[in-house]
């Protein structure tokens, strides 16, 4: 029965870090559509609304993407690595490729 | 010509055609929630998946020569084929391999007719499984492992069975409230276009995802039969031509669509949208590659259709058809042992027969089913033209037993 204590060890990790990529990544994405689409509601009156997104939301947005894109390629790293035997560290703090221990 | 070299061709041949049926069964897994939202054209699609399969076979340098271990003794830890199967030329070791992989496609067509997603990996183990029974008794299969680690029929294939959809379930369910929680009140063109492209990456990632996980098992095959007939030594690596065939076969599969699938996918389980698309897509990649890491072997098919189920349970007032999801659950249960009997069956008819008449007897049997269920198939053609017409029911099912939608 050693499977199943080591099947539910690997699940509670899958589904925790599933949590933070599958879900969060999106979440993140969305933040940055709904940045994205915040148009001129406030800016009435100057005679210059025009439909778009607000400089600061689109500032905002970008910045949500460039989150996102990050860990998609995070992800395809660690992966890629693990099969040339290379695994990935966040000893620096700032992810850097090492030989897998 | 020796025989020996004739069975070992129909084994490279066979594992090939596996390889192709997992391409096209499992297109509908990255796939089915961009064709059915209308994120991307089918073709494009389709041609998409397959170039990203193409690219993952070729990243999964890992060597996957040991991928029968998990559920049968026919080789050591290290690869190298039972000493007592290698006699003839190999040709008990090739006949096991030969009986399995027919077991896995045969079940994979039959699932691919019925338009139900099973796993592939599922189908080639329960073929293996029923041959290794037929050939060498129950003690030729490993039904746990040692303990150590998660291994065997129990710890690769039963438990990652139960676990897979439960845990994609509630990532892709959280993802979709997230998401529509979080973009409630912006302006639709925004979320659509924004969505749509999330949708295509996570979907893009998910192919790449299975191109490295699935890939590996057919070149493992291939390898271990050339180990088996001495014509490949080196248990640390995979011939480059292996590599190649295999990584192409996949492609080709990819390419070809599981119409019949990605029609169950993405239209019969769930009415998509493009948020609930790229939630569920992201859910797959995330749980997919995270496992894989983590050596949880966990089917893409059960994670991907999981996703899918929980997009629909994370959005108010979507629809879940639960009918269908029963469906596919019932062909997971018994897509193990299904695939078992069939490759049990194609040991005895080969050994029976015995020799290179009995390798060729099976592999004609297995054209011709193959050949027959092609033609079937082609009664209620679903292809990239209908692949998104409105849901009436699943094929070969009567049109009267269409259900109406359940409301979740």
């Amino acid at each position: 029965m050693e499977n199943l204590g080591l099947a539910l060890d690997a699940a509670w990790q899958v589904l925790l870090v599933g949590l933070v990529l599958g879900a969060g990544l999106p979440a993140v994405f969305a933040l940055g559509i709904r940045f994205l689409g915040q148009e001129h509601a406030t800016s009435g009156g100057t005679g210059f609304a025009t439909a778009g997104p607000t400089p600061v939301g689109r500032v905002l947005a970008g910045v949500c993407f460039l989150v996102v894109l990050a860990g998609i390629a995070l992800g395809i790293t660690i992966v890629v690595a693990a099969g040339f035997d290379k695994e990935v560290s966040f000893e620096h703090v700032f992810p850097t490729i090492v030989d897998a221990s | 010509m020796s025989p020996e070299l004739v069975i070992l061709g129909l084994v490279v041949v066979t594992a090939l055609a596996f390889d192709f049926t997992n391409g096209f069964h499992d297109t509908g897994n990255a796939m089915a929630t961009s064709i059915a939202t209308g994120a991307l054209a089918p073709k494009v699609a389709v041609a998409l998946s397959a170039v990203l399969n193409l690219v993952g076979a070729f990243l999964s340098v890992e060597v996957a020569l040991t991928v029968t271990n998990a559920v049968v003794k026919i080789q050591d830890a290290d690869g190298a084929p039972r000493p007592d199967l290698l006699t003839d030329g190999g040709q008990p070791l090739l006949v096991i391999v030969l009986a399995g992989l027919v077991g896995g496609i045969l079940w994979n067509l039959s699932t691919w007719l019925l338009g139900l997603p099973s796993s592939s990996s599922h189908a080639l183990f329960g073929g293996l499984i029923g041959a290794a029974i037929a050939g060498l008794g129950f003690g030729g299969v490993n039904w746990a492992g040692d303990g150590t680690k998660l291994d065997g029929v129990l710890g690769k294939v039963v438990l990652p069975a139960l676990v897979a959809p439960l845990i994609a379930i509630a990532v892709a369910a959280v993802g979709t409230w997230l998401v529509h929680r979080i973009t409630a009140g912006v302006a639709e063109r925004y979320r659509e276009r924004g969505f749509r492209w999330g949708q295509i990456g996570s979907a893009s990632l998910v192919s790449l995802a299975h191109g490295t996980n699935d890939a590996q098992k057919t070149m493992g095959v291939i390898t271990l039969a050339l180990l088996a007939s001495g014509r490949w030594t080196d248990t640390e690596s995979i011939p480059l031509w292996v590599k190649v065939s295999c990584a192409l076969a996949i492609a080709l599969g990819t390419y070809l669509g599981g119409w019949r699938i990605i029609r169950t996918l993405g239209k019969g389980l769930v009415e998509i949208s493009s948020p609930q698309g790229m939630a569920a897509e992201s859910s797959s990649a995330a749980v997919i590659l995270t496992s894989s890491h983590l050596g949880l072997a966990l089917s893409t098919t059960h994670v991907a259709t999981g996703s899918i189920l929980g997009t629909g349970l994370g959005k108010r007032g979507a629809e879940v058809r639960w009918g269908i999801a029963g469906r596919m659950v019932l062909a997971w249960l018994i897509t193990l042992p299904m695939a078992a009997v069939v490759g049990a069956a194609a040991w005895f008819v080969a050994d029976g027969v015995g020799g290179l008449a009995g390798a060729v007897a099976v592999f004609l049997a297995l054209a011709a089913a193959s050949g027959a269920m092609f033609v079937r198939s082609r009664h209620e053609p679903v292809d990239h033209e209908n692949v998104n017409a409105e849901w009436r029911g699943m094929p070969g099912a009567a049109r009267s037993e269409a259900p109406a939608p359940a409301k979740v």
